[in-house]
């Protein structure tokens, strides 16, 4: 999980080693100012993504996902409470989660993303079971979208939805303003009748970094997300991170493909955790006792005791 | 080469229409009458494909052709369409990826469905073949395999009772509705897009009131009467469309689709409002066409070749929304697109019609 250097290395560059070894102790250091405080072994270094550039590696990235899938919690997601699935783990039930959107897995993925959402989940919250129920958005944008995700919803009577949203509406170029309104409408109907709502905003590619009307979009999903209250898994922000780190695997299609299939295998690992740390945000009125939020350094302020994620507060 | 008619011409205005709703954002899209009211083009084309099978399973002078010839030209049919589908969906497969690659974008891979082809290409593959995976907007075509495949079925047993037909397709479709029956979709979850079990009641309907249409003028007279019925539904469409007002589906009574506006099972509400149309626009093609000049021909022209149309109008819709994403779309581009696939699609129906007068070359020996 944790991969470690031997820090000094004999190199020429002594300072910038040094530069870099103070980086990444105090990269390694974070997570283990919290809870993993426990469990901190002699002098560990935290060294994922191994080439990452300096400003990003002061932010600690996140240990528990695959050394591939590192990303610092705040490029990774914002979060928010998660109350009808806290309310389905109350009653000790499975929780069922209806994942829409466009994209499956990586190219050429033995495990459809669906079946590794579900499967992440409850590695991660190992007492319950999730079924994970995934449909395609086929041929509709903008409030279109939003009537067929009503119907997906009543067929399904999920208690949480795992929203990948503005990939079809992108390629439409729909103008941002009809997306944003329909999305807000979206997810206010979902919240209406007490489900959960969590956003995934669409890939990273290089070809379009300097596309102004797509970058508007991704931060119109946040916009809505965050007036709205709700999580969202910032793939973009989280892929974007990941093309500057990492070593420089090839992939026959080129870079940017590489990258997209990487981001596709981080995905469901990427949604886990924001959800996951969702569901440990403490109610506003809870006292805060056992059961609190474990470390994240989304909650730099958890230093509580570690516990097992399960069961969970309240 | 039969002459310009209401069936071709409203087939004709049903492809053009669907062209530009595969468009999807397009300046166009907001005149096209699915945007005005809770049926669309969709309904037009079953219906009618329903009439010209009355049309097709007869001979000139009217008398039903032997079964085993309805029957056989059912399944050529069936054939002819599935290989359509088959066809376009490769095509339509390969054009993403080959866009893909040469924008360097691969966001381009997760367009309407296709994320899950390029993820799984082995069990996808299969599912294409099978019709149960279809892209976005490429999903009229596996739903019209099916109802040809069951039209000799249709077509016969009429022959004995069309109250009987009526009633089973009826009771399939209220079934259906109830349970919420639909064909899966594989390897991706879910249901076909068009639920085949719901969607014959569409066709059978239009096939009946074609037959009831030539056996008796009782029906003309009826819906002549009825006219008034159907604007006012027309007109109630418009104003739920326009204010969006629809039944929220997790607020409505079970079985909840008999209430709400859903595509996929072809609701009562759609079908309700689809009958309204038909009662309104029943006469108007006789009122237009001395006023529209070569658009009645145009339009009967593609209504005359339908499966070659909607074929070509589907590969180039996809081609347009790739276009105007990487142009950025606006008006300059959106005339552009609309237009030239309109030229495209009219010389679609010239040629195939040109290749079918041609006398066939002789085979290479």
């Amino acid at each position: 999980m944790v991969r470690r250097v031997a820090v000094p290395q004999a190199e020429p560059q002594a300072a910038l080693v040094a530069l870099r070894a103070l980086t990444l102790l105090i990269a390694g250091f974070w997570p283990f100012l919290g809870a993993h405080a426990a469990r901190a072994q002699s002098a560990p270094v935290v060294v994922s993504p191994p080439q990452a550039s300096a400003a990003a590696s002061v932010e600690a990235v996140d240990p528990s996902l695959s050394p591939e899938c590192r990303v610092p919690g705040s490029k990774l997601y914002t979060l928010a409470r998660l109350k009808a699935v806290k309310a389905a783990l109350r009653e000790h039930r499975p929780i069922q989660v209806l994942s829409i959107g466009s994209s499956s897995a990586g190219l050429g993925a033995s495990t459809p993303y669906p079946v590794r959402l579900e499967t992440a989940l409850e590695r991660s919250l190992p007492d319950v079971e999730f079924n994970v129920e995934a449909r395609g958005l086929p041929g509709e944008i903008a409030s279109g979208a939003g009537e067929r995700l009503r119907a997906m919803v009543a067929e399904t009577e999920p208690d949480l939805v795992v929203l990948q949203v503005g990939t079809n509406d992108a390629l439409a170029r729909v103008e941002l303003d009809a997306f944003g309104d329909a999305l807000e409408e979206t997810v206010r109907w979902v919240k209406s009748h007490d489900i959960d709502i969590v956003l995934i905003d669409p890939l990273f590619t290089r070809s379009l970094a300097d596309d102004e009307y797509y970058t508007q979009m991704v931060r119109k999903v946040q916009t809505v997300a965050a007036n709205e209250a709700v999580p969202l898994v910032r793939r973009y922000e989280a892929m974007r991170f990941l093309s500057t780190s990492g070593k420089a695997e090839a992939h026959t299609l080129g870079q940017q493909f590489r990258l997209n299939d990487l981001g596709f295998r981080c995905m469901a690992e990427h949604v886990t955790r924001a959800i996951t740390l969702s569901l440990l945000k403490a109610e506003p009125a809870s006292t805060g006792t056992a059961g609190q939020a474990p470390v994240s350094e989304a909650e730099p302020s958890a230093a509580k005791p570690p516990v097992t994620p399960s069961p969970l507060p309240n | 080469m039969r002459e310009p008619n209401a069936i071709d011409f409203w087939r004709g205005f049903a492809l053009v229409t669907i062209f530009v709703n595969h468009i999807p954002g397009n300046v166009f899209e907001r005149y096209t009458f699915s945007q005005y009211g809770i049926s669309d083009a969709a309904e037009l084309f079953v219906f009618l494909a329903g009439w010209s099978i009355g049309l097709a399973t007869r001979g000139r002078d009217g008398t039903p052709e032997p079964p085993l010839r309805t029957l056989l030209r059912m399944v050529s049919r069936t054939v002819e369409v599935y290989r359509a589908q088959v066809v376009i969906m490769a095509l339509a497969l390969a054009m993403i990826a080959g866009t893909a690659l040469a924008l360097d974008n691969p966001l381009l891979l997760e367009w309407h469905n296709a994320g899950q082809f390029f993820a799984d290409p082995i069990q996808t593959m299969v599912g294409v073949v099978l019709l149960t995976h279809q892209l976005g907007f490429f999903n009229i075509l596996p739903l019209y395999v099916v109802l040809l495949a069951i039209a000799p079925l249709m077509v016969l047993a009429s022959r004995i009772s069309r109250a009987l037909v009526l009633a089973l397709s009826f009771g399939l479709y209220a079934t259906s509705l109830v349970f919420e029956l639909n064909l899966p979709s594989w390897p991706g979850e879910g249901d076909w897009f068009f639920d085949p079990l719901c969607w014959q009641l569409l066709l059978v309907l239009g096939f009946t009131l074609g037959e009831w249409n030539r056996a008796t003028p009782r029906l003309r007279a009826w819906s002549r009467r009825l006219t008034p019925l159907g604007v006012a539904i027309v007109a109630l469409g418009i104003v739920l469309a326009v204010y969006e007002i629809r039944p929220d589906p997790l607020t409505v009574p079970e079985p909840r689709l008999i209430f709400t506006f859903d595509k996929t099972y072809l609701t009562p509400a759609r079908l309700i409002h689809f009958c309204g149309v038909l009662l309104s626009f029943q006469a108007v093609y006789g009122l237009i066409v001395p006023w529209i000049g070569p658009v009645a021909p145009f339009l009967a022209g593609l209504g005359r070749n339908s499966l070659a149309v909607f074929s070509m109008g589907s590969l180039l819709s996809l081609a347009a929304q790739f276009v105007r994403f990487q142009t950025g779309g606006g008006v300059i581009v959106d005339v552009s697109v609309v237009g030239s696939g309109l030229f495209a699609l009219g010389f679609t129906a010239w040629f195939v019609e040109w290749r079918s007068r041609k006398p066939s070359p002789k085979p290479l020996s």
